[in-house]
């Protein structure tokens, strides 16, 4: 898988963990250090069939890989491309941290200009941040 | 029981901050609704007025130029205690749960200043594509290096507005 640069939005990464199905099958492995199609769809309202289609999704994302055992695919969650998904959400609360800080900064900003208005004579506020 | 939280958990579900800023509820309110204001904390461009059911849009970049419109509707306004609102529905089309995500700021009078508690909840029922809209807002209006210039250009014609 090519190295994407930090911050930038992998689509099928983001497609991959968009479906809700597809997150519970994240949640079982993870929960349960891994699984089969079969293990995964006793656990799920949906075939063995469509478990695995999903399956596939998640390995091409990146997300899960597979290693035979037997007669199925065992798969397991692919540590390090799940938590650049996991960072990659982080970005998104990260953006509101950026705005909220803009929004404190001109709320305060006007403010100031506000209470210079009035009290001209003040030489400026407590300087205790 | 669950034992991971990573992707189905809280911080999937909502995004939720508390922050003081040291001015009034007024003025704290006027900056986070008023869409003069929203402008130049947030989207490029905002039209809607900050009144409970307003419907319009907001829109970051250009838009004929692979910039993005996004739905906005405000759902309760009421100075200067709490505003919140609906976005990234399709311009046009009703917010409601599952088409959009829900934004709230209340605020409460803390000394000289303002506890500012914001939320914001949808990304459960909206699968990820909130949120890809905003990393991909991210790629071309990066923080300060887009943004200080703005402000400080905001804070001089505010100056000399006074």
């Amino acid at each position: 898988m090519t190295p994407v640069a930090a911050g930038v939005v992998d689509d099928e990464l983001w497609s991959a963990v968009g479906d809700p199905t597809r997150r519970r099958m994240l949640d079982i492995l993870l929960a349960a250090g891994g699984g089969t199609a079969t293990s995964l769809s006793d656990q799920l309202p949906i075939s063995r069939q469509a478990v695995a289609k999903h399956l596939a999704v998640l390995d091409r994302a990146g997300l899960v890989h597979g290693a035979s055992a037997g007669r199925e695919r065992r798969y397991q969650i692919s540590e390090a491309q799940f938590a650049r998904a996991v960072a990659q959400l982080t970005a998104v609360s990260d953006a509101w941290d950026r705005r909220l800080a803009r929004i404190k900064r001109i709320a305060e900003t006007i403010q100031r200009q506000q209470d210079d208005g009035r009290a001209p004579s003040h030489e400026g506020r407590a300087s205790g941040v | 029981m669950q034992h991971h939280e990573h992707l189905a958990g809280a911080e999937l579900g909502s995004i939720e901050r508390e922050l003081y800023i040291d001015a009034t509820p007024d003025v704290v309110y006027e900056v986070i609704s008023d869409p003069r204001h929203v402008t130049e904390w947030w989207p490029d461009g905002a039209t809607y007025e900050a009144v409970a059911g307003s419907e319009g849009s907001i829109s970051f970049g250009d838009c004929s130029q692979g910039g993005k419109l996004v739905g906005f509707a405000v759902v309760e306004a009421l100075p200067p205690r709490s505003f919140s609102f609906r976005w990234t529905q399709e311009p046009g089309e009703a917010a409601r749960r599952g088409n959009s995500l829900l934004v709230t700021f209340e605020l409460e009078p803390s000394g000289d200043g303002t506890l500012v508690r914001f939320r914001e909840t949808g990304f459960r029922e909206m699968g990820w594509e909130a949120a890809v809209l905003e990393a991909t807002y991210l790629d071309h209006a990066n923080g300060w290096e887009h943004f200080l210039p703005r402000l400080v250009s905001y804070s001089e014609s505010v100056g000399s507005r006074a």
